[in-house]
């Protein structure tokens, strides 16, 4: 962000700009470790997404993903900075936010003992709605994500594939504003993340605006509007993947159009010997 | 919707758990009776309801069942499965919907609570062929009840004050064995007056022996309401204490 973009935020800080469903200034999250060391998972986060885009959020492992989302999703509270989601204040109005927001997590987070049906059917009552909306809901739900043979079943008995469409399918309940996937596809075989990609599509197309991380630069080239790149807590490139791709092969004078690997190995100063034998992550 | 409606429906979804895993009710049930069936068996004849005043006609089972409710009580999986959800990542997607942050904890209170009315009621009549009776009647029997859910709230809201805190399942199955102490620093063989004195202090000081003679009051004498009171006051100190723990440690849960 330049100082000319920080100073209109300050300006407008208390009219929240109604085009942009993600709003984050200068976000830090700062982590407590035992010996009372200050550890910096992000470290001044800045990102602005509009309405309807599909936004993907990318990085190395521990380079903050997880824990911006987290944050601009009401899981980890902010150490400093600031967070509009849809609008809403992420601190101070955290419920509101819930309110305009659905999530899926790494890992696909689902209560293994309850069915499909039953899953959804909690979740919608969650969100206020009575019996008779919920189970509507949930058959329209389990339609949407191709899972109405599946829907009696108990979730423990379902693939990684549908535990993930469930999961997609249970954090777009309430009509969402804004959906946030922490790499949705991650684990999941070929087939069934073609499945997930054109999920992923029609919710968009619906108006749904779609924040994702993802580990895979192909999902980002081929799903999203707009990337950024994050490393070590710090944004280190935003803008469309064409854009990106262009700008890289301009700078180093590339007779081809360099991939969106490349354009992450350079954002990220790594090299592909150095990805090979890296371990780095910080848990929250 | 009210945060009371929310841990309703969160509460009648942990009952539905409980309900798909007869195999982590089963022990709650088995080994409470078993500690009635071997300690009856061993001491039975030391007591003799003929001769011995403090069972007021009854037999020894009579005296022991409390012992009984408390451990079924304190068996309660509530901790187990959050840390679970924890662990799984649901508990997550549970508190990125606008769920009033009280009722995440409090329905699987109010689950333990119900499922341990069913428990108590049905280890009752396991006793009822040991010679055991409800002395104090229809009232006494619910009140029996009600004390002994209470207790499985109590008991469960410390243990999920562990699994907030910990997050980790190995750490809360440890936490719970902190029961056994509890029950064993109680007049649980013959009543307080009779223990040693360093045993008798030692009762006295641990709330669990409150909980128990106010049990034990219902099942062996017409209502008598000091005891019962006085269970029911330690039960409403620490439910209060513990759901207020409860929902401190899940506002400020990062």
């Amino acid at each position: 962000m330049t100082a000319a973009e920080s100073e209109l935020w300050e300006d407008n800080a208390s009219v929240p700009d109604m085009t942009l469903a993600v709003e984050a200034e200068r976000l830090v999250k700062q982590y407590r470790s035992r010996g009372d060391t200050v550890v910096d998972a992000v470290r001044g986060v800045d990102l602005r997404v509009t309405n309807g885009e599909v936004f993907g959020f990318l990085g190395p492992n521990g380079a903050g993903k997880s824990t911006t989302i987290r944050m601009l999703t009401t899981l980890l509270t902010i150490t400093s900075g600031k967070a509009m989601v849809a609008g809403v204040d992420v601190a101070a109005d955290p419920d509101a936010v819930r309110r305009r927001i659905g999530v899926a997590l790494q890992e696909a987070g689902l209560d293994s003992r309850q069915t499909g049906r039953e899953l959804l059917i909690l979740q919608a009552r969650l969100f206020g709605m009575s019996k008779e909306q919920s189970k509507t809901r949930a058959d329209e739900l389990l339609e949407l994500v191709d899972l109405v043979d599946a829907a009696d079943r108990r979730i423990k008995g379902y693939s990684g594939g549908m535990k993930r469409r469930l999961d997609l399918a249970s954090a777009l309940v309430h009509e969402p504003d804004v959906l946030f996937l922490d790499e949705p596809t991650t684990g999941l075989d070929p087939a069934s993340r073609l499945t997930v990609w054109d999920e992923l599509g029609r919710i968009n197309e619906r108006g749904t605006t779609i924040f994702l991380t993802t580990q895979y630069l192909e999902e980002a080239d081929q799903l999203c509007d707009r990337i950024a790149i994050i490393d070590d807590g710090l944004i280190v490139r935003e803008g469309t993947p064409d854009h990106l791709k262009t700008e890289l092969q301009e700078r180093r004078g590339l007779a081809t159009e360099p991939t969106l690997d490349e354009v992450f190995l350079d954002a990220t100063g790594r090299t592909r010997e150095r990805i090979a034998g890296e371990v780095q992550e910080v848990s929250a | 919707m009210s945060a009371l409606e929310q841990a309703n429906i969160l509460g009648g979804r942990a009952l539905r758990e409980a309900w798909r895993t007869p195999e982590a009710l089963a022990p709650t049930i088995f080994i409470p009776v078993f500690f009635l069936i071997v300690n009856f068996g061993q001491a039975g004849k030391i007591f003799p309801s003929d001769s011995t005043d403090f069972l007021y006609g009854q037999t020894y089972a009579a005296f022991q069942l409390p012992i009984s409710l408390l451990l079924a009580a304190s068996f309660g999986t509530a901790a187990l499965y959050l840390v679970e959800e924890i662990e799984g990542g649901y508990f997550d997607k549970l508190r990125a919907a606008p769920v009033a942050r009280s009722a995440l904890v409090t329905g699987r209170l109010l689950a333990e609570g119900t499922k341990s009315l069913a428990i108590t009621a049905i280890l009752v009549v396991i006793a009822l062929p040991f010679g055991v009776s409800i002395a104090s009647g229809l009232v006494g029997f619910v009140l029996l009840l009600v004390l002994t859910s209470l207790w499985a709230v109590v008991f469960s809201g410390f243990m999920q004050l562990i699994a907030l805190k910990t997050r980790s399942a190995a750490a809360t199955n440890s936490g719970g064995l902190i029961f056994f102490p509890l029950l064993f620093l109680t007049p649980n063989f013959v009543p307080r007056d009779m223990l040693t004195r360093p045993m008798e202090i030692a009762a006295t000081l641990n709330p669990v022996t409150y909980v128990m003679e106010a049990l034990r009051a219902l099942i062996l004498q017409p209502l008598s309401w000091t005891p019962i009171i006085r269970g029911f006051g330690v039960v409403a100190v620490l439910g209060v204490l513990m759901v207020a723990l409860n929902v401190r440690i899940i506002r400020t849960y990062d």
